[in-house]
């Protein structure tokens, strides 16, 4: 319980820090709130993929049915963005209800190849149903966010609502995968044969994990088009998904504070190598082969052993 | 008295069911009655209208040479392979209607020939055992995220449970370890430690000797005694034939996917057929038990 709210005082103090310690650059508050973003993402994809055990290379098909469904109800239908906010994250949670039974009967390859058409019959269809989303050109006037009224145009107050979201969503992943929800998963991941004889229904929890994912997914969708106030479809194509996925094992997979700590390195990582101007590729890429090849265990797994290590010297200074 | 073909629920599930209620050929005072099973694998027939029932309370020895069908019998009753003939029936449920998770809901459990434990996302130990309690705690999203204190309640009252059942294998030391990091008997003994912890009625075993040493087969006879005294049946596939003779109750002895023989250990001891097929003119010589 203490550890909890050690942890919780932890991720409140990083989400409010930075612009209450002084005003911060409008472009600084932009990677922020981005990483933000990608956190959520990445948490959510961390349910399916590293506590669930389910692969997908398509998740962002949910962030995409997310930011459309509130972009396309704001913009062309003047919902309040609350309420469109809530609707990207039903209606991700819905689609992945409706396919989830079929797609996630399959697995491992089948799984990711079947994810991967997911994420392409998506990008697919906002692409062809111009009229609506705008087509291959974008989606554009998606207002900014507000909430009862109160506009939340200014960039660091959106900072304060998207890291408000992150705090929670990170929260209620954290309670699940440490609910017995969360053991019936590991033990779906570990071996759904014994998980199975013990009265654990894998195709219904399956699919539970993968609704909830979406439905985070479709969230961090309504976050970001309402900040971007443009989506187009190259924002949510298979390069997106399979940066998710590079996200999730940089940090440290089925941990939750794995996948927030890999997004939040590979949103700041641009922010540093950009001073290697030409070479900026060369080094973003270099940087991760080299975390990939000598952390194995992801960001997380080395933090970790270091503490242990730091706490086992200290032990071992203690005078008898 | 619930009609032929009515929709029934099954524990541990919301789905139903139909129940077929076909004329049972063995009596009723079984908890467990196997009736006509075929299983084929392409053109390999595995079990061949195998029939037999297990008394409550029971521990009931299935034994045969390798190849003769007793695991393929073992899925056959825990739903994880579906036969293309007979029943098997438990409490009034036809388990060849249900599914795995349906059949442990109704009080049925099982180990593996080869252990199979949860490791992943450095599971521990007691991890495990919570994972076996999943039927008694019914987690779902909403309750994970809104019902924290209650959950937090059942979670106390279930780890009591496991510690107390970690005691009865034996283990309690080992509530903290990686289930990787323990011996071949400790995997074994706690993977029964997590079947119990689902509150069966009826314990599978496959082969849950092999591997072990004189010492711990000697504890583990001591701990189906144990088992089969909080009044649990028990059918157990086993080839240390020692521990079949000494605590079985019956045995029925499987060849090529029929059954053999059927009888206590004296008769089972005695059998021509079973002899040549599976214990060896060397066994009866030397007398059960030495």
């Amino acid at each position: 319980m203490k550890k909890n709210l050690f942890i919780g005082l932890i991720l409140l103090a990083i989400a409010l820090c930075p612009p209450t310690l002084g005003r911060i650059s409008p472009y600084n508050n932009t990677v922020l709130i981005l990483v933000g973003i990608y956190i959520i993402l990445a948490v959510s994809l961390d349910l399916l993929v590293g506590v669930a055990g389910q692969i997908s290379v398509g998740h962002a098909a949910f962030f995409a049915i997310g930011a459309y469904t509130s972009g396309i109800l704001t913009a062309k239908c003047e919902i309040p963005p609350l309420v469109a906010l809530v609707c990207g994250l039903v209606l991700s949670g819905l689609v992945a209800w409706a396919i989830g039974g079929a797609v996630l009967k399959l697995k491992g390859y089948y799984l990711a190849m079947a994810t991967l058409g997911l994420n392409a019959i998506v990008v697919k269809l906002i692409t062809g149903f111009s009229s609506l989303t705008g087509g291959a050109s974008g989606l554009m006037g998606i207002p900014p966010f507000n909430i009862f009224g109160i506009s939340l145009e200014d960039h660091s107050h959106y900072y304060y609502f998207v890291w408000t979201m992150v705090v929670l969503v990170m929260s209620g992943s954290l309670a699940l995968i440490k609910s017995p929800f969360g053991r019936a998963l590991t033990a779906l991941h570990s071996d759904e044969t014994a998980a199975s004889t013990l009265g654990i229904d894998a195709s219904r929890y399956k699919l539970h994990a993968f609704i909830i994912s979406s439905a985070f997914a479709g969230l961090a969708g309504s976050l970001f088009c309402h900040y971007m106030g443009f989506v187009a479809p190259s924002d949510f194509d298979i390069s997106t998904s399979i940066l998710l996925l590079v996200m999730l094992f940089l940090g440290g997979v089925g941990t939750i504070y794995g996948a927030a700590l890999g997004a939040a390195f590979l949103k700041l990582l641009p922010e540093i190598t950009y001073q290697f101007h030409d070479y900026e590729l060369f080094a973003y890429g270099l940087i991760l082969i080299l975390v990939i090849i000598f952390l194995p265990r992801g960001i997380l797994g080395v933090l970790k052993d270091s503490a242990r290590l730091v706490m086992k010297k200290r032990v071992q200074s203690q005078p008898y | 008295m619930q009609k032929a073909g009515a929709k029934r629920r099954f524990p541990g599930d919301d789905s139903v069911n139909e129940v077929s209620q076909s004329p049972s050929l063995l009596p009723a005072e079984f908890l467990l009655r196997i009736e006509q099973v075929t299983k084929r694998f392409s053109g390999l027939t595995a079990l061949k209208g195998v029939s037999f029932g297990i008394r409550r309370g029971h521990i009931k020895a299935l034994i045969g040479p390798n190849g003769a069908g007793k695991t393929t019998l073992l899925n056959v009753i825990s739903g994880l392979s579906k036969p293309e003939e007979g029943h098997i029936y438990c409490k009034g449920h036809d388990l060849l209607t249900m599914k795995p998770h349906q059949i442990a809901g109704l009080g049925i459990s099982r180990t593996f020939q080869l252990v199979r434990l949860f490791t992943t996302n450095h599971a521990t130990v007691m991890d495990n055992l919570l994972m076996g309690a999943h039927l008694r705690l019914k987690p779902s999203v909403a309750k994970s995220l809104f019902m924290r204190g209650s959950i937090r309640r059942q979670e106390r009252e279930v780890c009591e449970k496991a510690l107390e059942t970690l005691k009865f294998v034996g283990m309690e030391w080992a509530k903290d370890y990686s289930p990787s990091a323990l011996s071949f008997g400790n995997k074994r003994l706690m993977e029964i430690a997590r079947a119990l912890m689902a509150e069966p009625d009826v314990l599978l075993l496959d082969e849950p000797a092999s591997g072990l040493n004189d010492a711990e087969v000697e504890e583990f006879r001591e701990l189906l005694l144990a088992i089969k005294a909080r009044g649990l049946t028990t059918l157990l596939v086993e080839h240390n034939m020692k521990l079949v003779m000494d605590i079985a109750d019956e045995i029925i002895v499987l060849e090529f996917g029929q059954k053999l023989a059927e009888g206590s250990a004296d008769e089972i001891c005695c059998d021509r057929r079973v002899i040549e097929a599976y214990l060896g003119s060397d066994y009866s010589r030397a007398g059960r038990g030495s």
